[in-house]
């Protein structure tokens, strides 16, 4: 079974780098190797495990990059269901749901509470 | 583990003392509002729903029993935190197994806590036998409920045999449309309560069983809400603007009111206590107004206006005048008043509704939010608006906490999440009609152990203004 490194930078935090299986998740993964990424339905719908995908395959992960053109989610995570909590413009940005993602490449992901809390804006502010 | 103790030998329970009770009825709560009043005394301590989820805290959320007899020694602390086994379920509303309206069924106890997880659709059931130690007794685990093809539990009321019934938001995929989950005395899964698909999206209800009729009202898709308010959604049609009528015998809805564009996002909804009333509020978050309901006569009919409407404020800092978003609204155990909650202005008000289709401000207090006037209170900043209130049995006595829902809490005060919630009170003048903080009564999330926590919905061990109804 293919294994995968999977870097976690914590959003104002520490980062660490985890061994993820190919059919395990993200999450599961956080969780079975004692520090757990914030999570709340585990079924793709909340949107509370969300990371920010910033590199694949240990390429450069700097924020101009991200602008121009966002990392692919679809090359570095499968999906075992949809991602009913993610529109399109935030899949478009590389945000992918960490509770149902099993990565099929080692990458690097932006991870916390403050990763959801990028999914929307105070539409008044 | 039911909580009817049916006497093996037909006879009376002859061990049951009924010396402390009113002998018009045997269960729980109380005979009427009134006697709830009279009968009640002064609220010593109080659950409140206190959470983990959403933030970089790895702690599973917790009911908070908190001290409020003030001439204890605890008093505003946290005296025991009921810790639940899994973290991410976002405690949220939650419920006795009975209430008021059982109060004639013999050996029922208001004695279990029922507490959905929002964002989970875990629930669990708490025995609160002893009142400052209450403990976990049952789980049920999500996929029993998605077996229903339900998730996001969210209001919890006892139908008044000893089943339980809860609303829920969603389908098992987080879409629409949401239904009611029934559970047996035994606290499991009985089924649905309705014929699904009568509603497309729920929230809260209430019903007043007199009259057969439950009120129902509507949010989103928890795919909607969950991750967050987006103004797409309110453009797309996402968020509610209806209520339902129920037949509550049958479980079907008999009409529905669209409320329009000064209707949006109905959350709370009340009739008021005294059982002979078709008369009540929800409160329309969005547009930030409330509407009075009930039964006209003449058409045969429900009927809904709008009969409070708080004015949006500009701000020096907000590019678009702000709402006020009414989240929370009660009333009065004597039907005298109703009170809300503005979050994002930061106020609580009270208004006098003995003529419910025409409400008089009494009084209002501006204290954390936005545009609050006090922003801390005993040199503790407040980090949001008043949001989930509850008031004394007597009237005298209004609490608050400060946390919406953790997605929605990032996004409008982030710092909500850095400090935690609090807890407020003011105290009431029901004869003038008066509203004053006090300042001496904090209870602050920011200590908790394992880090800043938010807390939501309060309930009073025996009963109170938000859960009791009667038949
Ligand atoms: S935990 Fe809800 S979407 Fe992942």
């Amino acid at each position: 079974m293919a294994r995968y490194e999977v870097a976690l930078d914590w959003v104002g935090g520490p980062s660490r780098t985890i061994d993820v299986d190919e059919n395990e998740t993200v999450l599961e993964a956080s969780q079975r190797t004692g520090r757990s990424l914030p999570y709340g339905c585990r079924t793709g719908a909340c949107g509370t495990c969300v990371g920010r995908l910033l590199a694949i395959d240990g390429t450069a992960a700097d924020d101009d990059a991200r602008d121009e053109e966002p990392t692919n989610v679809a090359d570095a995570f499968a999906y075992r269901r949809t991602p009913k909590a993610l529109k399109s413009r935030h899949r478009d940005d590389g945000y992918v749901l960490l509770c149902i993602a099993a990565p099929r490449t080692d990458c690097r992901i932006a991870v916390g509470s403050r990763v959801q809390a990028e999914l929307v804006d105070n539409p008044w502010k | 583990m039911s909580d009817v103790n049916t006497p093996s030998d037909g006879e009376p329970d002859q061990d049951h003392d009924h010396a402390h009770h009113d002998h018009d009825h045997e269960g729980p709560g109380y005979a009427t509002p009134q006697a709830a009043i009279e009968e009640g005394g002064r609220e010593e301590l109080a659950y409140v729903m206190s959470l983990y989820v959403g933030t970089d805290v790895d702690a599973p959320d917790f009911v908070a029993v908190v001290d409020l007899d003030p001439d204890s020694d605890t008093h505003g602390e946290i005296l025991d935190q009921v810790e639940l086994p899994n973290r991410g379920d976002e405690l949220h509303h939650f419920g006795w197994n009975a209430c008021s309206s059982s109060c004639h069924v013999e050996g029922l106890e208001r004695r279990h806590l029922i507490v959905p997880g929002q964002r989970s659709s875990r629930i669990h059931v708490i025995d609160a036998k002893d009142r400052r130690n209450p403990e976990l007794v049952e789980v049920i685990e999500p996929e029993e409920v998605f077996e229903h093809d339900l998730s996001a539990p969210h209001t919890v009321h006892c139908i008044p045999d000893g089943e339980i019934l809860i609303s829920m938001l969603g389908d098992a995929d987080g879409e629409l449309p949401g239904g009611f989950l029934e559970l047996n005395d035994d606290f499991e899964i009985e089924g649905r309560w309705e014929p699904p698909g009568e509603v497309e999206m729920n929230y809260d209800y209430w019903y007043q069983p007199r009259h057969n009729v439950m009120v129902s009202s509507e949010w989103a898709a928890p795919k909607t809400y969950y991750p967050g308010f987006d103004i797409e959604d309110v453009e797309a049609g996402n968020y509610g603007q209806k209520i339902h009528f129920w037949d509550w015998e049958e479980g079907t809805v008999e009409q529905t009111i669209d409320l329009g564009e000064e209707g949006m996002i109905p959350l709370e909804v009340r009739f008021l206590h005294t059982p002979e009333s078709t008369h009540g509020f929800v409160g329309a978050a969005l547009s930030s107004n409330i509407f009075h309901f009930w039964w006209d006569d003449e058409g045969d009919e429900y009927r809904a206006e709008k009969v409070i409407d708080f004015e949006s404020r500009e701000h020096d800092d907000w590019d678009m005048p702000v709402p006020a978003l009414p989240t929370d609204i009660l009333i009065s155990m004597d039907d005298r008043y109703l009170f809300g909650s503005n979050w994002l202005h930061g106020e609580v008000w009270m208004y006098d509704v003995s003529d419910p289709a025409n409400p008089r401000r009494a009084d209002s207090l501006s204290v954390g939010g936005t545009f609050g006037e006090v922003q801390e209170v005993q040199g503790r900043e407040l980090a949001a608006g008043p949001q989930m209130i509850q008031l004394s049995l007597d009237g005298e006595r209004l609490y608050w906490t400060t946390s919406l829902f953790s997605s929605w809490d990032n996004q409008f005060y982030p710092e909500e999440g850095e400090r935690g919630s609090v807890m407020l009170k003011a105290d009431v003048d029901p004869r003038k009609g008066t509203l004053e903080l006090d300042e001496d009564f904090l209870v602050d999330w920011g200590e908790c152990p394992a880090g800043p926590a938010r807390a939501h919905e309060i309930r009073w061990p025996d009963g109170d203004c938000t859960s009791d109804v009667w038949q």
